[in-house]
């Protein structure tokens, strides 16, 4: 009975994992840029949800989209003049440009916020249904059907509008795009836009369930880039499918080996997956 | 010809300035004592870190307006050098030895963490000179036979010791509706957590109460539920655990999104902290947590008064309330304050030596140190009562009663 608390536990989780990655997994798709900031924009999520929650009493909720806009222009900002400069270069350059990007924007945070323990608190915060001795907390729930929703709408916007459709083309061929008519510059800073946000919103429902510091980041953006590698880089669903493989793993790795194990058990599918089928479970094999 | 005299009259300016000022009566400058720390400004301890910053900075300018520190009737002014070590253990430990080396420092302060404290004690040790540090509590940085390590945090092992004595005696006094029988412990990786864990788990036993599990996790962990699940399998009345503020913070929300009713929580850190329970809002109160120092403590001393006057005079200077951590890292300073004055002198052994048989009374207490460098005093225990924390145990120093059981999360 405690191991179906353990899966529920693991799923829920697992949920939080996906919404944490697919805007990395998006970006890193499409523009083939790693964003080592991606926790820190996590971070700043966060933030911008506690804040509009301690000083305007605004529902962490409702501040989600407050929360996708505000990364959204951040990260559009951010890719059109900062990242852009070096889109073309050895993926290198762009791991050390997102790298400091992630330590500016943690010690901005740091001298503007302070590393006092923060923690986004409604009323409801750590309620949840009870079925007998099994409890699914609310906001874990909302964010896993959050998380569901968010990659189910990413695929009908990549998929079905122009918008979409164009950032599929420049992550197929670049050239052939611009062939195209496409603006790949504006492609590229839409695509981190709204890698951004996702990070954004995935920030705000962790600043929930976890305390927020400056700091916060660093783990996220280690998970998120397990989770997408793991789940299928440049495939839609591959987060959401690592997030549940890697949420479910970890919880239940913990309940039996010993919680001492879970980084173990997380970096050990990774060097598996590696090693076995480096495209991860849903991505496809190159020719 | 132009430039050529140009150049010249240059030459000459230059040549005769410096001419002149070489012949200047030589400055005096005021001696100096210098007191060097590398502490965590940035990375994973930077919160816990500026607390020690602004502790030694407050003590140097303490010192420096009241007019020094007197040493054989000569007045030193002292200046505290401090360099980030980004959290991190290896670079800490350049750190220091960059102080001794190239800043010539007279004195060591400590930095914060047993992990990274292990290391820069050795430098320490090596250049026999003096450090006092208030960030380390784990026996291992004691053990080592070492004889220029000083630690104001009382012994990682006896961290909880007061608290299961507190059980203790309520379980085998004779009310008997307050039993605590069974005490799980759960500890994070860190060197001073698996001290703290180790030690409790002696305790319980000692202190004839028993123990259900000891659970470690990894450091920093952002999921703590299937250890909350197993300990809703054993269901004990008490859980001890030993991690650093950001564990105790999800811990406590995990536990009442799962809804884990245990009796009684007490945490090694947190509690005490202002952020910690702010952050937690309702959900703090009936947390219990340890501390070495606390504002409201009948501590007094000849430097900042008592402990609730460097309270506020820290809190004037910087905006926050101190925790145990800063009044830890000024009791560092004030123990080499009062240790040079015993000495009367400022030779590193001849000091050393003052340090290891001083017994002074401060705003952080009793300061006193056992054989092996780690002061002799223990920790209260302390409860979250409606927002505030209060000491409960020992008697001598309680100021309110225990609230024991804590009601279940629902009923809260």
């Amino acid at each position: 009975m405690f191991e179906f608390q353990v899966i529920i536990n693991g799923l829920l989780l697992g949920g939080l994992y996906a919404l944490m990655a697919i805007g990395m997994s998006l970006i890193w798709g499409v523009t083939n840029v790693i964003n080592l900031a991606h926790g820190a924009l996590i971070m700043l999520g966060a933030y911008t949800t506690f804040w509009l929650f301690k000083l305007l009493n605004i529902d962490p909720f409702v501040s989600l989209a407050i929360s996708f806009t505000t990364l959204f222009v951040f990260g559009f900002l951010v890719q059109k003049y900062i990242i852009n400069f070096v889109i073309r270069a050895k993926m290198f350059i762009t791991l050390l440009l997102t790298f400091g990007l992630d330590i500016l924007i943690t010690n901005v945070a740091q001298t503007a916020w302070t590393s006092n323990f923060r923690q986004t608190s409604p009323a409801y915060s750590a309620n949840g249904f009870s079925f007998g001795f099994i409890t699914v907390p609310y906001v874990r729930l909302s964010a896993f059907i959050i998380s569901i929703i968010l990659v189910f709408a990413l695929y009908i916007f990549l998929k079905k509008t122009k918008t979409g459709q164009a950032i599929r083309a420049v992550s197929q061929d670049i050239d052939a795009a611009r062939l195209m008519g496409i603006n790949v510059a504006k492609t590229f800073a839409l695509t981190f836009a709204i890698g951004s946000g996702l990070a954004g919103v995935a920030g705000s429902m962790i600043g929930v369930l976890m305390p927020i510091t400056p700091q916060m980041g660093g783990i996220f953006t280690l998970k998120s880039f397990v989770v997408a590698l793991v789940g299928g880089l440049g495939t839609i669903f591959g987060p959401l499918v690592g997030g549940l493989f890697l949420g479910l793993a970890e919880t239940l790795g913990s309940f039996h080996l010993g919680a001492k194990y879970a980084d173990i058990i997380v970096f050990g599918i990774l060097v598996l997956t590696l090693i076995v089928k480096p495209t991860g479970i849903l991505g496809k094999n190159d020719e | 010809m132009r430039k050529i005299v140009a150049v010249f009259v240059m030459f000459l300016v230059v040549g005769s300035v410096a001419l002149l000022s070489s012949c200047a009566p030589k400055q005096k400058t005021p001696s100096v004592i210098k007191f060097g720390a590398a502490v965590s400004l940035t990375g994973k301890y930077a919160r816990e870190g500026k607390f020690y910053k602004d502790g030694y900075l407050l003590w140097e300018k303490k010192v420096n307006d009241s007019g020094g520190i007197k040493v054989n009737g000569k007045s030193y002014k002292v200046k505290v050098i401090i360099y980030d070590d980004e959290s991190n253990p290896a670079k800490s430990q350049k750190l220091y030895e960059k102080l001794v080396t190239e800043d010539k420092v007279n004195f060591l302060l400590g930095p914060y963490s047993s992990g990274i404290t292990i290391p820069d004690s050795s430098i320490a040790e090596k250049y026999k000179i003096p450090m006092i540090e208030g960030g380390g509590a784990s026996g291992k940085i004691f053990s080592r036979g070492y004889k220029y390590i000083f630690g104001t945090l009382p012994a990682a092992g006896n961290y909880f010791k007061n608290t299961i004595e507190m059980l203790h005696m309520m379980t085998y006094s004779s009310n008997n509706s307050n039993k605590v029988t069974k005490v799980a412990i759960v500890h994070s990786d860190s060197a001073f957590d698996n001290a703290v864990a180790n030690g409790a788990a002696h305790w319980v036993k000692a202190f004839g109460l028993r123990l259900t599990g000891v659970q470690e996790y990894p450091s920093g962990s952002n999921d703590l539920s299937s250890i909350l699940t197993t300990i809703k399998k054993n269901n004990p009345d008490v859980i001890l655990v030993a991690g650093h503020t950001h564990d105790a913070l999800l811990f406590i929300r995990q536990a009442k999104e799962n809804k884990v009713n245990a009796k009684l929580m007490a945490f090694t850190v947190g509690v005490q902290a202002v952020d910690f329970r702010e952050a937690l809002g309702k959900d703090a109160d009936y947390m219990v947590g340890v501390t070495p120092w606390l504002p409201s403590m009948n501590f007094k001393g000849e430097v900042f008064g008592t402990a609730a006057e460097f309270a506020k005079t820290f809190k004037d200077a910087y905006g926050y309330s101190p925790d145990y951590h800063a009044a830890s890292a000024v009791a560092d300073a004030l123990t080499f304050q009062h240790a040079i004055a015993k000495a009367g002198s400022l030779d590193p052994k001849k000091v050393r030596d003052a340090i290891a048989s001083l017994d002074v009374q401060t705003m952080y207490g009793e300061i006193k140190f056992q054989a092996n460098g780690q002061i002799a005093k223990g920790q209260a225990v302390i409860q979250v009562q409606n927002g505030k924390a209060y000491p409960v145990f020992p008697k001598q120093i309680a100021q309110k009663k225990l609230l024991y059981p804590a009601p279940s999360w629902d009923k809260r």
